[in-house]
């Protein structure tokens, strides 16, 4: 099961469990946030799973040649034989499952009709993002929280990854704020060293965009426990970007132009 | 849930007459419910009736800005994603629940054994539904931390406002209403999903505030609305 956070001996899968052992070791990234701001960051967590992630699937996993061409050579190349024959079918199967489930059944009759529906529904998902965004740098002002994260994690994938078949894509790329809102995120906690290309550099680029993948295809609830008490208690408050700002001025060729098609 | 499009319908102060089908499922031209029929058009599920009102000049959010109809959206996703979940896990997939309450009350309109091939059909098809989001392996405690949670932050959200978004009442209000009332009045086999509702207080007076403005006067087409209200309570218990 991924993703899976390992520290020390502990194991821990599933993304609601990891958010709250990272917030019982006191790092919480919603330190800062209001009562009602923690109340929309759940709403527009809600939004994603059920406006985006049908269509992010389906682009994934179901439309013939993204999945032929990309994702299952792709998440074969990180199996190990025999599961690589296996496992890529199985998630496509999985995915086309809860996407006919949740979305499908009358008044739309055919695949055809459900797929239109989703990509509606996800090219609108994207419009409010946009427009929820507006110029600031990050959801909540100037320092990224856990919406952002999750809002990263749905979107970077889609706006990365070379598909053939790109209808979404194109409609994320007229989305000027949301694709600075990737590159920034992706240049400030995803840079590589600072000499830039090594041997593992290309791999690790990889599996980041692999662990991003998987997050997006997750099945089981990613809305995240707020604990009161955790948030009562005294906190570690999140890294200022502005630092970080300063050590990234004077990188060379920085990572997103690399990974671009 | 047939509540929810009620009180919107009354928010936009278009008269409405409630009538109640056993085959009303199947009238329905998505199979949910509820729906209306105006003329000789019939539309179901409340986001296409909002629209199609919307479409004859009708609606409760076009006072709002783009971030307003944003957040207004995504809490109406909140609202779908977590408390309409948790109320159908509670009718179909526990089996206290299923076997009290919700299979004699959804065969009730048939004859044996049509009444139990249809309500063991329809509980398959939710708990298929559950496996495929990831909440078959959720224990009712679980549910019930979900639904504690959404609530929380609906309440967090109204805050002291009479409505979600200040002073008029929009679909999301409605929607809020629908589930809220439904959850608080509604006969289940314990009281636990009642009183995590009844924590927030400004989420109850909210209940009551819309109750008396929209519905007040219409108790009697309210009471007999949609056959799956197995017993009214009032709100003042």
């Amino acid at each position: 099961e991924v993703p899976i956070l390992i520290s020390e001996d502990t194991v821990i899968s599933q993304p609601a469990k990891i958010l709250n052992f990272l917030r019982k070791q006191k790092y919480n990234a919603d330190y800062e946030l209001s009562a009602k701001q923690g109340a929309d960051t759940l709403a527009y967590i809600a939004l994603l799973e059920e406006k985006l992630l049908p269509a992010l699937l389906h682009t994934f996993w179901v439309e013939a040649e993204n999945y032929c061409s990309v994702t299952k050579p792709w998440f074969a190349s990180r199996f190990p034989f025999p599961l690589s024959l296996y496992l890529p079918g199985r998630m496509s199967r999985e995915a086309l499952n809860r996407i006919l489930l949740t979305r499908g059944g009358p008044p739309l009759y055919s695949l055809t009709e459900v797929e239109a529906q989703i990509y509606r529904d996800a090219k609108e998902c994207l419009n409010l993002l946009s427009k929820r965004l507006g110029t600031s740098q990050f959801f909540f002002g100037n320092t990224p929280s856990t919406l952002d994260a999750f809002v990263f994690g749905f979107l970077a994938p889609l706006y990365k990854v070379c598909f053939p078949r790109v209808q979404l894509q194109e409609h994320l790329k007229q989305l000027s704020n949301l694709c600075r809102f990737c590159d920034d995120i992706l240049s400030f906690y995803f840079r590589l060293g600072v000499s830039g290309h090594s041997p593992a550099g290309q791999d690790s680029v990889d599996a980041n965009l692999q662990k991003l993948t998987q997050l997006v295809n997750k099945e089981s609830n990613l809305i995240e426990k707020m604990d009161d008490n955790l948030r009562k208690s005294p906190q570690h408050p999140p890294r200022k970007l502005t630092t970080l700002k300063l050590a990234a001025g004077g990188e060379g060729s920085s990572p997103p132009s690399r990974l671009s098609p | 849930a047939a509540l929810c499009f009620q009180a919107f319908l009354q928010m936009c102060n278009l008269p409405v007459r409630v009538v109640c089908r056993a085959n009303a499922e199947y009238m329905s031209p998505s199979g949910k419910m509820p729906f209306i029929h105006v003329g000789n058009q019939v539309v179901s599920e409340l986001g296409p009736i909002v629209q199609f009102v919307k479409a004859k000049g009708h609606s409760l959010s076009d006072g709002l800005d783009e971030v307003q109809k944003a957040e207004m959206k995504a809490y109406m996703e909140l609202v779908n994603n977590m408390l309409l979940t948790a109320e159908l896990y509670l009718q179909w997939c526990d089996d206290v629940t299923v076997e009290e309450i919700t299979h004699p009350r959804y065969g009730s309109p048939y004859p044996w054994p049509l009444n139990r091939i249809l309500s063991y059909q329809k509980q398959w098809e939710i708990r298929r539904k559950m496996k495929a989001i990831g909440w078959a392996g959720k224990s009712l405690e679980q549910v019930l931390e979900d639904v504690d949670q959404c609530c929380q932050a609906l309440s967090q959200r109204l805050g002291t406002q009479p409505y979600f978004f200040n002073k008029h009442p929009t679909e999301l209000d409605a929607l809020v209403f629908g589930h809220l009332f439904t959850i608080l009045t509604t006969q289940l086999t314990s009281d636990e999903l009642c009183e995590k509702v009844k924590n927030y207080s400004n989420l109850i007076a909210f209940c009551r505030r819309i109750e008396q403005q929209y519905f007040e006067g219409h108790d009697k087409e309210g009471s007999s609305s949609a056959p799956s209200r197995a017993a009214k309570k009032s709100l003042l218990r």
